[in-house]
């Protein structure tokens, strides 16, 4: 159905935005790479593909997916219920906490985890005398849902807080107890919201790879071996068709989810929730709160411990104070070739993701799925995958009749010292958490309420401005500061791009763990982690 | 978000005037570690006024950057990183020759005949031992391959991925070495080993860390990253070396096909080779062997007269390595 | 005077293979005009009204404005405002920046943007709530600054969506007078949706009453009343007693016999020679008067409203419900009452069965 007919052209440059956006930033590069992994050569690679081994990786893949995206679901609704409803103390400090891991960078968290609760882990050994082998399934479901909660919680929140608490009344009146009315209302009201993040964090978890790699154990997925064949087989054909294998999962979770949430439109938000919350103050509120506290220590004993790492000698062997390692850190001007890049591609992410967004539940019925699945795209490639694929598509200048249209955008001595290709690969990695928070909050709202903008004589993009954007700018508020976080702490892409001028955080800390020099890796940590909380703060002001 | 677009536009065309790409500029591929390139680039620009700048990357990142850029690469020098890797890269017609003459000071079999690449450091393999954990088991310093199959080390040992680490692929050949070059043996003495080992790395010294936090018993690791472990802070760990035999890992440097500025490649790995820079490894906590015969090493690097080598052949590992790697994949790590 | 509103043939299919929600539905409302869609829930009548205020695309037929066919003009450039079921007031903003939203994108002056919304809010009586939110207001203010944002924009045609569902009854009543009212004072043409026939009956010029897509009725509220133009308008619009009777036509009028007398009542074009109709008598034109005797009837069941008193009287004919308005409590009939039972010819219908 078309909601208007006339008026498009703002609805048409935005569609043609987005579209070159995803093409430029996801599917050429992405093309470049597969293009690889269509020729001839390739094709003994795909017969290999049914070999136990590989069905063995895909298997893992699944599962590790799956398991992350329910348990960093669950550990979101966990989160935004005892904070929109129960009544116990400490509900600020407990949501400042949950936010934390959106700043997760790369081997810090990995490594962290293993000092505390390894082996010879400082809680698992040290304090309870286990003998816990954390590398694996376990370590990497643990690392992996803590560090991706914070954007189901935080879709979840502010969703929480939009339902109509008379409903709840209702169903209580009705005779509903508690325990029904959120598995038989609050539940299926969330719906929409648990399947977008637990997408999100699906597609998140199996395309990670620094944990893997840290984690993993003998747990191979196909992110890590994707990265394998090209770091150690130096052979970019089986990475593609790693990539490509990595890709159906993500894809059929997505039609998935679209076919399950397009049946069931769930609209509640009218703009005047009515009744009020009632917390639950009984005994049954405490379970839940130990719990969400529990994981609350967990993240603080994680960061703390980055923390405390940047400014001891070895942390766990000699907690000598010292600077040095800070020193190091704040020397180097990764600190702010990151910042900046980042700064410049969060706006672009985030509106990116929130104009798709918008263009995708509004405006194109037919269109939507391919937008909506396009800017997704960027989070399910494997980032190695993807900066080979930048390499391959954006190194040369491109050249029409002897004259250069566009000069090399990556690597050393391109434009802008590489940091073209960087942004681009910032946007696209961290389009897709604004696009499904963006996505989830406008199918609450109730189309009426742009309706009435309309009828009164507003072209489209100007109720998106003056309407709906207003209205979920909550939703837009987690795009950006999640498109910062992963920006921020994004490594594999980047891995490819960085160049002599433009150094980036994570690869320094990647290095430096890489030389063991742990101090350093906590301290590049602790900065960012830093920067970034300071910029949410920051957004947050701009933004409100 | 037109006006948002207009940043990163009018960044570009403010730094493209910067970074036109000068003549007299340098870009490096460095596989060592961070502080090790730093240090290398800064007093090559102190010591020829040419400008350097470093990326550091994974031989096999460094490998499909050079490869993806189809003859336009952005590096002009590659340095540092296992020689296996500039022996794909050389078969894959990706490095410009150059037989530097500082190069006659470096031993024959720690260079490319051709002189595609150049030995810069020798690392050696040896076990880094946490003495505390092993006898919790009742065992004494490993001091051979074969004592680290003993069952009492279930999941004590540390060792790197041969595919993402150099370690762990050098591991891998010294055991096909030492099994005559059959690289069935060498694959099956990793299948025994398996059970034993804690979780395969990324990265090399990663085993020493483990080994230094107590989490492993024994590390299999190059002996220097177990010399800068203990420089780091742990200082209890004990090098051992195998006593069958081990492999080693040869650094190597290279000018890169097509460079844009080759006169500043050379330049470079004529510094690389200098005993000047060879010296400089362990001002950065690197005790790598030196290749230059004029370097004495350091009294913390591996002491060449105790050690028996095995015989390492370069080239067969470096062509081995991708078919080698993916069997490793399949019958051992997937098949686990 | 503008605002001629014309509807050709519209119809409306979501989906290709599914019956037509909108079925060839054509109508007319001139300038000033206040026309209802009436209807049970699912006849059509809110998906027409999005085809007119173009929020919806009609599957063929057309809507003109003042002649001028508006198929190509989009929702916002259509000169209409709309007034939502749930208000749609937009959360964000104080009930002034509500209000003068649709000014804002007509780039008045400061100064006539101020005063036009000064006299909306003076018109709906919301005065002294311009800075609060909507959330801040109850559903009758609520609904008033919906109303006041419609009309401040000077639309040439108001839409309403069942903006009355939403509130109790006394006030439901109040607001269709405030919106007649309105609506009058302004003179602009409505097209008002509702399944309240009570509503319907009170607020509007004509009323179009629609089943299943189609229109079965347009006529003013008496005519919809007392000529219904089918069974269904008679049984949807009001209470209504059917007679099943053998009638026999003369002259356009029916002979009817019923209750045990021959009568001649006015009856539907439809109708034909000699067939079976159905009587419709509605409970305000039935009397009953009691008798000591055996009458035609006997009370079986009494329903007392206050200002009236409901009988259900069985005859040999059927049940009928008698309605008596402002009963005395000496006249009130107890259950078991044999009562006599007639109506005035002129006040009964006949209709054909369907």
């Amino acid at each position: 159905m078309s909601r208007d007919r006339g008026g498009r052209l703002p609805v048409r440059v935005a569609i043609g935005a987005a579209s070159a956006l995803v093409l430029a930033g996801t599917v050429y590069p992405l093309a470049s790479v597969l293009a690889e992994a269509a020729t001839p050569a390739a094709l003994p690679r795909y017969a290999r593909l049914t070999s136990a081994s590989d069905l063995g990786i895909l298997r893992n893949t699944l599962v590790l997916g799956f398991l992350v995206a329910t348990a960093g679901t669950a550990l979101g609704l966990l989160f935004a219920f005892v904070q929109t409803r129960l009544d116990v103390p400490g509900k600020r400090l407990l949501h400042w906490i949950a936010l934390i891991p959106m700043v997760s960078p790369p081997f810090a968290v990995a490594t962290a985890t293993v000092v505390l609760y390894g082996r010879r882990g400082l809680i698992t050994h040290g304090l309870f005398g286990l003998d816990y082998d954390i590398y694996g399934l376990d370590g990497l479901v643990l690392v992996l849902s803590l560090s991706f909660f914070p954007v189901a919680y935080l879709g979840l929140l502010g969703m929480m807080r939009a339902l109509d608490p008379a409903m709840e009344e209702a169903a209580m009146n009705l005779g509903a107890s508690r325990r029904r009315v959120f598995r038989t209302l609050i539940l299926p009201l969330l719906a929409p919201g648990l399947a977008a993040p637990f997408l999100l964090l699906f597609v998140e978890a199996i395309a990670d790879l620094a944990n893997p790699l840290v984690l993993g154990g003998d747990y191979v997925v196909l992110a890590s071996r994707a990265y394998l064949a090209v770091t150690g087989e130096y052979d970019t054909t089986s990475a593609a068709v790693y990539s490509l294998v990595l890709l159906v999962p993500a894809i059929g979770l997505y039609l998935a989810q679209r076919h399950w949430v397009g049946r069931k439109v769930r609209v509640t938000v009218t703009g005047r929730p009515a009744g009020r919350v009632h917390l639950v103050s009984g005994w049954a509120r405490w379970p839940f709160y130990g719990l969400a506290v529990l994981v609350a220590l967990v993240i603080v004993s994680l960061y703390g411990t980055v923390l405390a790492g940047s400014v001891t000698e070895v942390f766990g062997v000699d907690f000598t104070l010292t600077l040095d390692h800070l020193r190091v850190a704040l020397g180097s001007e990764a600190i702010a070739d990151t910042t900046v890049l980042a700064a410049v591609a969060t706006p672009i992410a985030g509106l990116a993701g929130l104009v798709m967004a918008w263009l995708a539940v509004r405006h194109l019925r037919a269109g939507s799925g391919w937008l909506d699945f396009a800017g997704t795209l960027g989070i399910a490639v494997p980032g190695t995958v993807l900066g080979i694929g930048y390499v391959l598509a954006y190194r040369s200048d491109l050249e029409i009749g002897g004259v250069t249209v566009l000069p090399g955008l990556v690597g050393g001595g391109a434009v802008a010292g590489g940091s073209l290709a960087i942004v681009l690969a910032f946007v696209v990695r961290s389009v897709p958490a604004g696009l499904r928070t963006a996505t989830g909050s406008l199918a609450q709202l109730h189309p009426s309420i742009e309706e009435a903008s309309t009828g009164l004589g507003a072209r489209p993009f100007q109720t998106f401005r003056r309407i709906t954007l207003p209205l979920i700018r909550p939703a837009l508020l987690t795009g950006l500061s999640y498109s910062f976080a992963r920006c921020m702490t994004s490594m594999s892409t980047i891995v490819f791009l960085v160049t002599p001028d433009t150094k980036i955080i994570t690869a320094q800390v990647l290095s430096a763990a890489g030389m063991g020099y742990y101090g350093v890796a906590f301290a590049y940590c602790t900065v960012l982690t830093v920067i970034v909380l300071a910029s949410l703060a920051a957004i947050r002001k701009v933004v409100a | 978000m037109k006006r948002t677009l207009a940043i990163p536009i009018a960044l570009t065309l403010a730094s493209a005037a910067c970074y036109g790409g000068g003549k007299d500029r340098i870009t490096i591929a460095c596989g060592a570690h961070e502080q090790w390139c730093a240090t290398m680039t800064r007093r090559f620009t102190e010591q020829t006024g040419i400008e350097a700048g470093f990326v550091r990357l994974s031989s096999g990142e460094a490998m499909a950057r050079i490869k993806a850029a189809r003859g336009k690469p952005e590096f002009d020098a590659w340095h540092g990183g296992p020689a296996d890797g500039y022996e794909a890269a050389k078969k894959e017609g990706l490095l410009e020759p150059y037989l530097s003459p500082a190069a006659a000071r470096i031993k024959p079999e720690w260079r490319d005949p051709g002189g595609a690449w150049t030995g810069v450091y020798l690392g050696v393999l040896g076990f880094c031992n946490n003495p505390d954990v092993l006898a919790e088991t009742g065992l004494e310093p490993v001091t051979s391959w074969r004592a680290l199959l003993d069952e009492r080390l279930r999941k004590n040992v540390g060792v790197a991925h041969p595919a993402t680490s150099g370690t762990g692929y050098t591991v891998l050949w010294t055991q096909v070495a030492l099994g005559g070059g059959s690289q069935d043996a060498g694959l099956d003495y990793l299948r025994r080993l398996h059970p034993n080992v804690l979780q395969f790395n990324k990265s090399g010294n990663a085993a020493a860390q483990q080994a230094g936090r107590g989490e492993v018993g024994v590390g299999i690791v190059f002996s220097h990253d177990c010399v800068a472990q203990q420089q780091q802070g742990y200082a209890k760990l004990r090098v051992t070396f195998p006593e069958e035999g081990t492999g080693y890992e040869i650094g190597g440097v290279a000018v890169i096909k097509g460079a844009r500025n080759p006169q500043g490649a050379r330049a470079y790995v004529d510094w690389a080779l200098s005993a000047e820079s060879q010296r400089l490894g362990p001002t950065v906590g690197f005790y790598a062997l030196p290749t230059n015969a004029g370097v004495t090493p350091d009294s913390k690097a591996a002491d060449l007269s105790k050690i028996t080598l095995v015989d390492y052949d370069v080239p067969g590992a470096g062509q081995a390595k991708p078919g080698l790697v993916r069997r490793f994949e399949d019958e051992i790590m997937a098949a686990s | 005077m503008t605002g001629l509103l014309r509807l050709e043939n519209l119809t409306k299919s979501f989906t290709w293979d599914a019956p037509p929600v909108v079925d060839d539905v054509s109508l007319e409302a001139a300038p000033g005009e206040f026309i209802t869609l009436l209807g049970p829930s699912g006849c059509g009548k809110t998906t027409t009204l999005r085809i007119v205020a173009g929020f919806e695309t009609a599957t063929s037929g057309r809507v003109l404005l003042d002649g001028v066919p508006l198929d190509d003009v989009p929702a916002q450039r259509r000169s209409m405002a709309m007034v939502f079921q749930n208000y749609a007031l937009f959360p964000h903003l104080s009930v002034f920046d509500n209000v003068a939203y649709g000014l804002r994108l007509r780039d008045r002056t400061r100064a006539e943007l101020t005063e036009a919304v000064r006299i909306a809010l003076t018109s709906m009586n919301l005065v002294g709530l311009e800075g609060r939110h909507p959330h801040e207001l109850s559903g009758g203010q609520q609904q008033r600054v919906a109303l006041a944002r419609a009309m401040v924009v000077q639309p040439h045609v108001l839409l309403f969506d069942e903006p009355l569902s939403n509130l109790d009854a006394k006030l439901r009543g109040a607001m269709r007078a405030e919106i007649r009212r309105v609506q009058n004072l302004l003179g602009i043409t409505s097209l008002y949706v509702t399944h309240d026939q009570d509503e319907a009956m009170a607020m509007s010029d004509r009323i179009v009453v629609l089943d299943r897509g189609r229109v079965e009725q347009i006529g003013t509220p008496a005519e919809i009343y007392l000529r219904p133009a089918s069974v269904f308008v008679a049984d949807f619009i009001g209470r209504a007693n059917f007679l099943e009777v053998p009638a026999s036509m003369t002259g356009g009028q029916a002979i009817v016999t019923v209750l045990g007398r021959r009568q001649i009542v006015a009856a539907h074009p439809l109708l034909t020679g000699d067939s079976t109709a159905l009587l419709m008598i509605r409970p305000e034109s039935v009397r009953v008067t009691p008798t000591a005797v055996e009458g035609n009837g006997s009370v079986l069941g009494v329903t007392f409203h206050g200002a009236s008193v409901d009988y259900q009287v069985e005859t040999a004919g059927g049940t009928l419900t008698c309605t008596v308005a402002g009963p005395h409590p000496g006249e009130l009939l107890a259950e078991g009452t044999n009562v006599n039972v007639s109506f005035a010819a002129d006040r009964a219908y006949a209709l054909p069965r369907r």
